[in-house]
């Protein structure tokens, strides 16, 4: 029985109960509706809810717990001296897994009969072309030893798969049983639902944390794996990079530095464009703007978020870059001999910008609208023009709720990647030319990994220490962002 | 009490006249707001507006220093002269009436800025001082004239946010004052303040009527009896009755008035 069916089986038992949980409720009520404590469907829902909710966090918990078992009790089975040279054990046991499925599957497609799969033993090629047949092709030779931890695996998996469905449905029966059993009149099911509602609402809020902490932890672990394999003062203090792709080994120079560098200014650029158009567009729709026009410009300008941002690239690419060429290239119309090519921290960092300018012009209009309208008559109540309790009175007050806004867009600025692919060239350099090509954390994140060189390496897990460093400063802006925002939050309460 | 109601006469038929509104309408897009008011303020003498909610004294408030030109849907017609000038006409500019005309309104407002920054914010977008000795100077003598002075003086830049209510409205009348308005115009000053700061701050406007021409709205009919020389009635946006205080509250001539006084309507 697959765990789909073992699922739907659940839901169903619990259709069930909320029916028979109902149907309790209003006889014991005499079938008026006014004797119970709460309305009859939160008997239903009390009922169905204990059929459901048990059996699935037993589901759960044996599907997380049964493979650590059952790998813990095979692995034994594997001698140190059978470990190929190059390979280890968590290699070896995903072997004896696949072994495993691919019995499974031959039995299912009918190419293996039951009696053969156990005599298979004896003639391990054969059942090597037998698993290739049913679509499952095997690396290394299958020995004995994986053979038959292979064949103890799948005993173990069918047994523990039959129990986890006695141990499921068991559950679920007895959920319905006990709430049916409690159910009465005087039974405060709205209380108890009220509470599960709770503890759906907390469940969905912590999947996003640990989602969070999962993610970090990831990184978290393949980072002190690449620590292991290159020096951490290295890696922050290196002012080169230049991995050397793997296969011929060692000499690559990881140095976050001139990513780093890149990053940062083309994020500066970025935001050189967008805070002051953003701002002043902010200004705009906020102060000046009458209903009809804000109206239409605030959605048309919040479009601008939502181009997808390889778009921008493609924009940075064959739109910007050639456009900056012509003006500060060689042959260009101020003949300085700047830029060198269309691919440049200028042309990533103009189009990141226009990308920027929704987040700031949104956020700053929604800022300044929320400063009271007491302070606008205040300051215009003195004989203040409009233009100076904007700049006197209002930015000021919405100045930290803005400095907010402008460390939101930093911190998509530096994680931006595809217009910096397209837009800043692949080269890692420490320049102070903007009409250089540089390359960003991102971006090279990207490289070291969609390559195809050994994931074991540090040249590919140098993707996981980028990516931490990348996460800190981030982290450490989004924190900054939220500070300020929640510090100017208190200031009109 | 006779006596100074005889003073008061006197003196008000030998002051001039600082306001004078012939036939003002208000309209908020389609509904009308004031209806046909005429009003003379004299000056240096304060003037009080009472009626009940959504009478339209307000929305006439904000008509002398043209606030209402900041709302978009409004509009108004009739002639409101201030030392006899039209402050409608188009070569008025609203920003400089509003100098010459303070506000103070019904919350108190001050900038999320220093209690210094707060009183010189007129003074120096108008230019009132040459520098910052002479700026020093409009300061105190605004919060002295706030009567605030004394509580702040030793914390001129602390934010003024963080005063109490009734303190934060004394340092925006101080604030209104040191533009040297020549009238003072109060939204229902006194009504998110408690007993004592109300008595603090009429206290004050009792004082500033020395040099100001002062116009307050008012709810409490205490507190108009107590501050006011004048006093003009609003109803439904018509102007009922309009003289002097102890009149309109000893011997008022329209019936709607004396059912308002004595809390019959409103």
């Amino acid at each position: 029985m697959s765990n789909v069916m073992l699922v739907l089986i659940v839901l169903g038992l619990g259709v069930i109960g909320f029916v028979l949980g109902r149907g309790r409720a209003m006889s014991a009520a005499g079938g008026d509706r006014r004797n119970l404590h709460s309305l009859p469907m939160y008997y239903g829902a009390n009922v169905g809810l204990n059929a459901v909710v048990p059996a699935m966090l037993v589901l759960f918990a044996w599907l997380i717990v049964q493979p650590m078992v059952i790998n813990s009790s095979v692995s034994g089975m594997i001698p140190e001296a059978e470990i190929a040279e190059g390979s280890n054990l968590s290699l070896m046991m995903s072997d004896v897994r696949r072994v495993a499925e691919g019995l499974d599957l031959a039995v299912g497609q009918g190419a293996m009969t039951e009696a053969e799969t156990r005599s298979a033993g004896e003639d391990l090629d054969g059942l090597r072309d037998n698993l290739a047949g049913v679509g499952v092709a095997l690396g290394s030779d299958i020995t004995d030893s994986t053979f038959a931890a292979a064949q103890r695996y799948r005993v173990l998996a069918g047994t523990g798969h039959l129990w986890k469905t006695i141990a499921t449905i068991t559950a679920s029966l007895i959920g319905l049983a006990v709430a049916y059993r409690m159910t009465s009149t005087t039974f405060r099911a709205r209380n108890v639902v009220e509470r599960g509602i709770l503890m759906v609402l907390i469940a969905a809020a912590s999947i996003a944390i640990l989602t969070t902490l999962g993610i970090v932890l990831s990184l978290i672990f393949n980072t002190v794996e690449f620590f292991r394999l290159y020096a951490a003062s290295d890696f922050f203090f290196s002012l080169s990079w230049n991995p050397s792709f793997s296969g011929r080994g060692g000499g690559s120079e990881l140095g976050i530095l001139p990513l780093l560098w890149g990053t940062l200014y083309i994020s500066f650029i970025a935001l050189l464009v967008a805070v002051p158009i953003g701002l002043f567009a902010a200004i705009y729709l906020s102060e000046y703007a009458s209903k009809p026009v804000r109206a239409f410009a605030k959605p048309l300008l919040e479009l601008l978020a939502g181009i997808p941002t390889i778009v921008y690239g493609l924009f940075a690419l064959l739109t910007v870059g050639p456009l900056l060429v012509s003006v500060f290239g060689r042959d260009g119309a101020l003949g300085v001999d700047w830029m060198q090519g269309g691919t440049a921290v200028m042309t990533a960092g103009l189009v990141m910008g226009i990308m920027l300018i929704p987040f700031v012009s949104s956020l700053s209009d929604d800022i300044i609208n929320a400063v009271p309208q007491a302070m606008r008559d205040g300051s215009l109540g003195l004989g203040a023009t409009h233009s100076e309790t904007v700049r006197q009175v209002i930015l000021p007050a919405a100045l930290p709720g803005i400095v907010g806004a402008i460390l939101l867009a930093a911190s998509r600025a530096i994680g931006e990647t595809m217009i910096v692919v397209l837009g800043a060239g692949a080269a890692a350099r420490l320049s102070m030319n903007p009409f250089d090509a540089m390359t960003t954390v991102t971006a090279k994140i990207v490289s070291q990994l969609t390559g195809d060189s050994d994931f074991a390496s540090p040249e590919a897990l140098v993707a996981f220490a980028l990516g931490i460093t990348l996460f800190v400063i981030t982290l450490g802006l989004n924190v900054f962002a939220l500070f300020i925002v929640r510090k100017y939050r208190e200031q009109y309460e | 009490m006779e006596d100074m109601y005889q003073m008061d006469r006197t003196m008000s038929t030998e002051q001039d006249i600082k306001i004078r509104a012939n036939g003002v309408q208000v309209y908020y897009a389609d509904n009308q707001a004031i209806k046909d008011v005429d009003v003379e303020i004299q000056d240096k003498m304060v003037t009080a507006f009472i009626g009940p909610s959504g009478c339209g004294k307000s929305t006439f408030l904000r008509c002398i220093n043209r606030m209402n030109d900041t709302i978009d849907i409004c509009r108004v017609e009739g002639d409101i002269r201030i030392d006899g000038e039209d402050i409608y006409d188009p070569r008025v500019d609203p920003v400089q009436l509003r100098a010459k005309v303070g506000m103070v309104f019904q919350k108190p407002n001050p900038f999320p800025k220093s209690i210094y920054d707060n009183v010189a914010y007129g003074p120096k977008i108008h230019g009132l001082a040459r520098n910052k000795a002479e700026l020093d100077e409009i300061v105190e003598k605004a919060l002295r004239r706030g009567a605030i002075w004394d509580e702040v003086k030793d914390r001129l830049h602390a934010p003024g946010t963080g005063l109490s209510g009734g303190q934060q409205q004394r340092l925006c009348i101080a604030r209104a004052v040191a533009t040297e308005p020549e009238v003072l115009l109060m939204d229902e000053p006194c009504s998110a303040l408690d007993p004592i700061a109300t008595a603090q701050v009429e206290e004050l406007i009792d004082e500033l009527r020395q040099n100001y021409s002062v116009v307050i709205v008012t709810h409490s009919m205490q507190q108009a009896a107590r501050v006011s020389q004048r006093t003009a009635f609003f109803h439904l946006g018509n102007l009922v009755e309009f003289g002097d205080t102890d009149k309109i509250f000893t011997n008022p001539e329209d019936p709607r008035t004396e059912s308002y006084i004595s809390g019959r309507i409103g």
